[in-house]
């Protein structure tokens, strides 16, 4: 017997859904404001669990960076000053940014993307970047 | 007449290079990404009025944008959460906005950013936004 109550899926919902499943994206553009819409879409407020392998990640976005998230030899974007890849939030929490937990970047590329999160983790982030921007300069 | 809050049906936007929005809901960075593929990388001189206005985005708010009637969006309770201060002397990630009003608006998702002046006068407003 075929149920008739579900109102079929649209394209564009069934891209939606697909997309949040995936836990690994490998050699493509990622579009970040799209992926985090997305997901707010299916209930959850921030991206988990997922593996970008030499991806172009694109924004315009800033990334509150959360527990378990690494970025591994990857571009961070263009900047004359590390520092200003960085955001401060004002309160303990964030509005407006794209929330990654547990999410690992591997030889990606960010564009017109910023980041953001806890005191201690922008400190170590401004740190790194710093040191990577040292190396770059005199290389 | 208050304008806030919005209760009409959800109405999608048809043209995102509009000068004019006006009871529409709407993603900030699908506005961007059309002003960028048409132009400079910003959003300049556009009215938004009764909107309902969807992030994830900051706003970097430049000369010229007001906000009449706006609801900033759920600050949870302290209304620093909505703000975020570029560490650096530019805001890379952000979506900056120039000679743009937003009159009778709500904003999901979106924080601000901007001068020192700009985000003494958003920390200001009164928590219950």
């Amino acid at each position: 017997m075929t149920d008739t109550t579900q109102t079929p899926m649209s394209a564009e919902e069934k891209f939606g859904r697909e997309l949040v499943a995936r836990t690994t994206f490998e050699k493509e553009a990622v579009w970040l404001p799209s992926l985090a819409v997305h997901h707010m879409n299916a209930g959850q407020t921030f991206i988990e669990g997922k593996t970008f392998t030499e991806c172009l990640i694109e924004g315009p976005a800033v990334i509150a960076v959360m527990n378990g998230t690494t970025f591994d030899t990857c571009h961070m974007g263009v900047a004359q000053n590390p520092r200003t890849l960085l955001m401060d939030p004002r309160g303990d929490m964030i509005a407006g940014a794209v929330g990654m937990s547990n999410c690992r970047f591997v030889r990606c590329r960010f564009v017109q993307v910023a980041f953001t999160g806890a005191r201690e983790m922008l400190d170590e982030m401004e740190k790194d970047l710093a040191s990577a921007w040292g190396t770059a300069v005199q290389a | 007449m208050s304008l806030l809050p919005i209760n009409r049906p959800v109405a999608l936007v048809e043209d995102f290079g509009a000068a004019v929005f006006e009871n529409v809901d709407l993603t900030l960075f699908e506005v961007f990404a059309h002003a960028a593929r048409n132009g400079p990388g910003l959003i300049q001189g556009r009215t938004f009025k009764g909107c309902r206005i969807q992030g994830p985005a900051i706003i970097l708010v430049s000369n010229g944008v007001t906000f009449d009637e706006t609801n900033f969006g759920d600050s949870r309770g302290d209304i620093r959460n909505l703000v975020l201060k570029p560490v650096g002397d530019k805001a890379i990630g952000t979506i900056p906005m120039r000679d743009c009003a937003f009159i009778g608006c709500e904003f999901y998702g979106v924080g601000f950013t901007g001068t020192d002046e700009f985000v003494a006068q958003i920390v200001a407003l009164p928590n219950s936004l």
